[in-house]
């Protein structure tokens, strides 16, 4: 489990890399949505402004609206955070067939903006475990 | 590899075949000269996927390779003769061995390998089922006897890209070692047939389902040597295995840091796969050239039954 202090820093790096990113900036320009990622133990809820990331709340309240939601396991989502991830931690295809991951909510704006999903959630390699 | 001033071996072209009444002028790539080795697509793709294949003389030396389009894919047009407009498109099983009995034997090909991935694996199944003796052998890659799920209207949904949908919606099943450029170039091709996937769809997901009857495929007749990458999360290797471990005499070889388009995502890596299973082919078929020492193989475990 990380401290509130290890949170801090990975979402201002995750912003950081989401917002400087080459593959979403390129792909992005109607990248406008909101979305959680339910971890567990913490939740993280985007709200994405033309390919930037607008808004990144933690553990936002329990009225707080999105358009789709990510959830899975804390231990899910760590295997994601490791550079290279095992098979069916590396995507949320992949997690969703074959383990805990579910897709929630209105999945066509998820459709509507894969690329750039899969891409974001890709970072976390980068950026370690945000749980 | 070619460098970018030398021209491909690689040559293609047109074939006219009648398939169930229907007509179709069928596009292929061939390299290579010895025993034919056919090789088809993935659902929704085309036969560039098999380019790193075609090209590479370890095999073009002794296997004349072909990789055709299936109708309504890459340079394949849909029927010639049929108002194909008017009606959903999905793929059944019965026509899609219909297509390939019918495009093997307009080249004249006798006892060609069948080698395909994922909709083109569960195929091979279908043809070592229903033809075992034309085909002198079969390589299933990422297939199963049952591969539910992917027949899926976001696919072709109005309200989202389908090219992006298809190609982003694959990504997940290559594995994060292959390497990122032809990993983007598998993605380009998704981004290109978004109309046919889903209909293709039908067939992996839907028609085909050889449940309880894998015991029925004659393996002496046509040896399956099935190969399956540790990152594809539909077909994973326990669903490989399991296919194979009911068919009597079938291989199974697991691919590891590999996902489900072995051949175009990390093609030097699948090489070396392939080696192991064309070596198998031939020792089973009794081909001269079976089993010299073979420097690219990775080391892949080889379960026999």
């Amino acid at each position: 489990m990380t401290t509130t202090t290890d949170t801090e820093s990975a979402v201002a790096e995750f912003r950081r890399l989401s917002d400087s990113d080459p593959e979403i900036q390129a792909h992005g320009r109607y990248f406008s949505c909101s979305f959680l990622w339910d971890m567990e133990e913490k939740t993280f809820l985007f709200r994405m402004h033309r390919g930037k990331i607008e808004e990144l709340v933690v553990d936002p309240g329990p009225l707080e609206g999105y358009d789709f939601a990510v959830r899975a396991s804390a231990d899910t989502w760590r295997e994601f955070g490791r550079p290279v991830p095992a098979p069916m931690f590396h995507g949320i295809w992949a997690a969703t067939f074959r383990r805990d991951m579910r897709l929630e909510g209105d999945l066509l704006v998820l459709m509507q903006n894969l690329r750039c999903v899969t891409r974001q959630i890709e970072l976390l390699r980068t950026t370690g475990p945000l749980v | 590899m070619p460098t970018q001033t030398e021209i491909s071996p690689v040559t293609g072209h047109y074939v006219t075949i009648e398939v169930e009444g229907a007509r179709y002028r069928v596009f292929y790539l061939e390299n290579g000269t010895g025993q034919p080795l056919v090789c088809q697509h993935t659902a929704g793709c085309h036969n560039h996927q098999w380019m790193g294949l075609l090209e590479d003389p370890e095999f073009t030396r002794d296997y004349r390779i072909i990789a055709y389009d299936l109708a309504r894919h890459g340079k394949s047009d849909p029927p010639m003769n049929t108002e194909w407009w008017k009606e959903e498109y999905r793929l059944t099983a019965d026509h899609y061995v219909a297509f390939i009995v019918a495009f093997c034997d307009a080249l004249g090909l006798e006892e060609p390998i069948f080698m395909g991935s994922s909709f083109g694996g569960n195929v091979a199944l279908q043809l070592a089922l229903r033809h075992p003796d034309r085909f002198r052998a079969v390589i299933p890659v990422e297939a199963a006897d049952h591969s539910p799920g992917f027949f899926l209207d976001w696919w072709q949904h109005p309200h989202a890209n389908a090219a992006q949908v298809c190609a982003s919606g694959v990504w997940d099943l290559m594995a994060p070692q292959s390497p990122e450029h032809d990993r983007w170039r598998t993605w380009f091709y998704y981004s290109q047939g978004s109309e046919a996937f889903r209909g293709d769809l039908y067939f992996y997901s839907v028609d085909h389902d050889l449940r309880g009857r894998c015991g029925e495929i004659d393996t002496s007749r046509c040896p399956v040597v099935m190969l399956t990458g540790a990152y594809d999360y539909l077909t994973p290797p326990e669903a490989g295995r399991r296919t194979a471990e009911q068919i009597p005499g079938a291989e199974f070889i697991e691919m590891t840091e590999i996902g489900h388009f072995p051949m175009s995502e990390n093609y030097p890596r699948f090489a070396g796969y392939l080696r192991q299973a064309l070596d198998l082919v031939a020792r089973r078929t009794g081909m001269a050239e079976a089993s010299a020492p073979r420097p690219r193989s990775p080391g892949a475990q080889v379960r026999r039954r």
